[in-house]
């Protein structure tokens, strides 16, 4: 695993996760506006890349899904994180700050040694 | 991700292959719930519904793409494909039963033939015995000169014995012997083996129960009446008794004491014969009643087999046995000449017989492996033209993007399936093959432990056949398939550039027409044999003749008693209804087992005995000659004056005589049999010659003494008559019984025993000729097959000759030349290869010409015959074209 895509990918399941941590329960079109809110509308997903990212988080059992009604009365999927998600989304998080901070090391202005 | 979450998400992967509806209709759900809410969304925004819509579709990328990506998410997407592959197949095949049908039927032919000879090969050659590290277990041979026969003396296999320790664990030696088992009032034939005390010690067979035989059982000559069941004998005869041991059983009018039972199945140390009871070699006397060879060097009647050492090589231990056998010949020179002992793995008569059984089975591995060829080549065939049907559907998948792989692998998918089904077939077949086979008892008189079961190892062959099959007839039509042209064949033009296929084609039809051919020309040799082995001049007339075998001394018979029951029991079968003439031997023609002595002419030089002419010898009663419909050419018949004390006579056949006294008259000269001092024999009469060991021998020189100057209880009474055979025989059996009810004696019609030297001609005749017309049925179909479908592809051209003004007959010679071509270049490929091949058959012609021009001539006509037919059907369709409709058609 290490082509471009998964890359995409693995980085998508991050934000999936931390959605629905902070959102709580959520369906897939909810999941996809909350992304593209938070990202102050830089980021343009394909919704329909969040399926299959959300059906390979629920085969790893991070998330869980139900059939509910949506805010506006429509029959939706809901997704909601399960403990070993909340798990994974620690560690995720963990390793996520690790990596940024160890990169913005390189990109600091160079501190004389 | 940690490897648990891995495996749980394969695992859920691989459930999602299942609950397919389910769940195609819950992702329909989502998805249509997802655009419902973004097209809410963008109503609100104020947009048109179109627009809400188009808007919501592009954003999700497509409704089908990502059902598509979600699906491969879903599911393991190489297994999918591989399910979609043969759910593809089974449909194919479903829908043309006519070809599936012939499909499987021709390769579940080839399959099972395959497995069920397999097994003959496994349980005769593979099997190792069932011992103790069987691989070390050597058989040895008695080989003089050219002559190879198994059998070693007793003194001489002491000797090898105690000198072999250098390369030997252990050497013991065996032999069977006749039985007559009296227990709890019941008397049976049966077979046993007299062993040495080191037998079982050597081979590392433990008593189930009770113990073994051991050295100590092997002292005294005649002090040790003991015995052990085998585990089939035990069961059978005492209900599998756990008190046996210490039981007593009388064999041959003597009391044995069991001391154990083997395991489960051993069955002695031959492959084929299962003896049910094993006795110490010092018994032998005892066992055969009358017969004690122990101190004798000249009787050379053991098997010996042995053990190699751990590390010994067949070559140190050849080569050790080489500097005995010298000694051996140093130190008795009259019994030793030219003597040498060779190693050959055990089984079948110490490796003797190995080379024919070989040879045998080889045989039919090679007739069986082509018709499994010829029906891969036909289905290779018939699949190619399937494949040319569906050329515009391949093209047009190549065209849309489908890869070149994955439409091999899908019509690949097709002839797996195809090769799976006609393997379990093939094994059910295989199955009822083995158990027909293992019930017919071929005509011989020692018990035989065919096991043909069908283990792992045919199995295994079985399913490296299928697949190999599969691979064979399948990859190489889905290879030439999907290398299609595309613009012409999407243009639906029919590709006259179609020659190299056809070439392939033609190939195929070479090969299948050669390979029939051989067959058939060896099926045909082996008829032509059996007709010239009933036209065999026998020495004697075996319609309407019946005999009955039974063995005195097996019963504790002295010679005085004997002589009596002879008597009275030739008195009584003469005396009943439609007996025309009666007559004892000791052994009646044709049998392997007859015996050859050494022949010493009256006032000729003395020979060696190792180079003394030899010559078969019998003993006969009073009407045996009559009964036998032997013609005696010169001087008297034996007759009840010839008594043990009148003057010792003998008749012999011409070959004798020829040989003995050649130009001189035979009558009243006078030669001794066996040894330079036994009695002297007069000649009284001279019988035609005949066959005696074997259909196959040349003439041979034969002796006949009268059984009241040289006694044996070993009897068969040959019968001759008018009457219904069977009502005979249950006759004389009748008289036999009230003679003596304990005496065990077996019956047969003379024909019935010139079945057994008869069997493998008939076998191979069988098998060949079967096999041979499967072939070319099978030919038939394919070049039928082929010749077919070049009409069909060929409409338009012979449309446009025939507008052009070709006639029907020009049409004709056409597509049957093009038919016949490869036809007869292929029956001049068999007609090479069957001259080459039948040589190998030689010995079971009975001096058939294995080049018979009429069997070849005849072969290759009804081959040339039958596919003139097979292209005469499509080339007058052919005829029938009309060329307005086939312009217009394409």
């Amino acid at each position: 695993m290490g082509d471009k895509a998964d890359v995409w990918q693995g980085t998508l399941a991050l934000m999936v996760l931390k959605t629905l941590d902070t959102m709580g329960p959520l369906h897939g079109y909810g999941i996809a506006r909350r992304i593209e809110q938070t990202s102050g509308g830089l980021l343009s997903i394909n919704y329909g890349t969040l399926y299959p990212a959300l059906l390979k988080l629920e085969q790893e059992g991070y998330v869980s899904s139900e059939w509910g009604t949506s805010d506006n009365n429509r029959r939706a999927k809901f997704y909601k994180l399960t403990r070993a998600g909340r798990r994974q989304l620690a560690k995720e998080a963990r390793d996520w700050e690790q990596t940024t901070a160890i990169l913005a090391r390189f990109f600091a202005p160079a501190e004389e040694s | 991700m940690t490897r648990a979450r891995r495996l749980r998400a394969l695992a859920v992967r691989v459930a999602g292959l299942f609950g397919r509806v389910r769940r195609e209709r819950e992702l329909a759900e989502e998805l249509e719930s997802h655009i419902q809410m973004h097209v809410d969304d963008n109503l609100r925004a104020g947009m048109s519904p179109g627009e809400a819509r188009r808007q919501a579709l592009i954003r999700l990328g497509g409704v089908t793409q990502t059902a598509e990506a979600y699906r491969r998410q879903r599911g393991l997407p190489l297994v999918e494909g591989l399910f979609q592959d043969l759910r593809y197949g089974v449909r194919r095949l479903a829908k043309s039963p006519g070809f599936t049908l012939v499909a499987v039927l021709s390769l579940a032919l080839g399959i099972g033939a395959n497995t069920a000879i397999f097994s003959i090969v496994n349980t005769a050659l593979l099997r190792p015995l069932p011992v103790e590290r069987p691989e070390q277990i050597v058989s040895l041979a008695n080989a003089a000169g050219s002559r190879v026969f198994p059998g070693f003396s007793y003194p001489n296999y002491k000797d090898l014995r105690d000198r072999g320790g250098e390369v030997f664990d252990g050497l013991y030696a065996y032999r069977f012997a006749p039985l007559s088992v009296s227990h709890e009032g019941t008397s049976e034939r049966l077979w046993g083996y007299v062993v040495t005390g080191n037998y079982f010690e050597v081979l590392g067979v433990k008593a189930a129960l009770g113990r073994v035989l051991t050295p100590d059982d092997d002292r005294q000559p005649g002090g040790h009446p003991v015995t052990v069941l085998s585990h089939e004998g035990w069961q059978r005869r005492f209900g599998a008794d756990p008190s046996v041991v210490g039981k007593s059983l009388v064999v041959n009018g003597r009391g044995f004491t069991v001391v154990g039972v083997l395991p489960r199945g051993f069955y002695g140390t031959e492959i084929i014969a299962a003896p049910e009871l094993w006795f110490p070699v010092s018994m032998q006397a005892e066992i055969e009643v009358g017969n004690s060879w122990l101190d004798k060097r000249g009787v050379e009647n053991l098997f010996i087999q042995g053990r190699l050492r751990p590390g010994v090589g067949r070559e140190r231990a050849q080569a050790a046995l080489d500097v005995l056998a010298a000694q051996l010949e140093r130190e008795f020179p009259e019994v030793n000449e030219g003597k040498r002992a060779t190693l050959s793995p055990p089984g079948f008569f110490s490796g003797v017989m190995r080379g024919a059984v070989l040879g045998f089975t080889g045989l039919l591995m090679a007739v069986v492996a082509f018709v499994l060829l010829l029906a891969c080549t036909n289905l290779a065939n018939l699949l190619l033209a399937r494949a040319a049907e569906r050329r515009k559907e391949i093209a047009m998948r190549l065209a849309l993007g489908a890869s070149r792989p994955r439409l091999v692998r899908q019509l690949m998918a097709e002839s797996m399936l195809l090769a799976v089904v006609s393997g379990g077939a093939g094994v059910l077949l295989a199955y009822w093959l083995t158990q027909l086979a293992a019930g017919l008892k071929p005509p011989v008189d020692v018990p035989l432990a065919i096991d043909l079961h069908l283990d792992y190892r045919v199995m295994a062959f079985t399913c490296a056949v299928s697949l190999l099959t599969g691979v064979l007839f399948g990859l190489l039509p889905a290879w030439q398939a999907t290398k299609v042209e595309l613009l012409p064949a999407l243009k639906d033009e029919s590709a006259s550039g179609g020659f190299r296929r056809s070439r392939l084609k033609s190939g195929l039809i070479v090969l299948q027409v050669a390979l029939s051919l051989v067959l058939l020309v060896g099926g045909g040799l082996m008829l032509r044999a059996l007709q010239r082995a009933q036209a065999l001049d026998l020495g004697f007339e075996p319609k309407d003749a019946v005999e009955m075998s039974f063995d005195l001394r097996l019963q504790g018979y002295d010679e005085a008693r004997g002589r009596e029951f002879q008597r009275q029991l030739l008195e009584r079968v003469r005396a009943l209804p439609g007996v025309q003439a009666a007559g004892l031997v000791d052994l009646a023609p044709v049998d392997l087992h007859f015996g050859r002595d050494s022949v010493y002419v009256e006032g000729r030089a003395q020979e060696r005995a190792s180079k003394a002419p030899r010559a078969l010898t019998s003993r006969a009663g009073p009407g045996y000659f009559r009964a036998m419909s032997t013609r005696l050419v010169r001087g008297r018949d034996f007759n009840e004056r010839d008594e043990e004390k009148s003057p010792p006579v003998a008749v012999v056949n011409e070959t004798f005589a020829r040989r003995f006294w050649p130009g001189e008259d035979p009558l009243g000269r006078r030669f001794r049999l066996g040894g330079p001092e036994e009695l002297l024999l007069e000649v009284v009469g001279v019988v035609e010659d005949g066959k005696y060991a074997g259909l196959n021998e040349e003439p041979q020189a034969y002796a006949v003494r009268p059984l009241a100057q040289a006694y044996t209880g070993t009897n068969t009474a040959v019968i001759r008559t008018d009457r219904n055979l069977r009502e005979v025989l249950a006759a004389v059996r009748g008289e036999v019984r009230r003679l003596d009810p304990h005496l065990p004696a077996s019956g047969k019609t003379l024909e019935e025993r010139l079945a057994m030297p008869l069997l493998p001609v008939r076998v191979a005749a069988t098998l060949l000729g079967g096999f041979g017309l499967l072939a070319l049925a099978l030919a038939a179909v394919g070049i039928y097959g082929v010749m077919s479908y070049a009409v069909a592809r060929r409409t338009r051209e012979i449309g446009i000759r025939v507008a052009l003004g070709a006639r029907a007959s020009n049409v004709m010679r056409l597509v049957v030349g093009q038919g016949m071509a490869p036809v007869l270049f292929g029956v001049v490929l068999g007609l090479a290869a069957a001259l080459g091949l039948t040589r190998l058959a030689g010995s079971l012609l009975f001096g058939v010409n294995a080049a018979d021009p009429l069997t070849y001539a005849g072969v290759a006509a009804l081959l040339t015959g039958v596919a003139l037919l097979a292209c005469y059907v499509p080339a007058r369709r052919a005829t029938k074209i009309d060329p307005l409709a086939a312009l217009r058609n394409e």
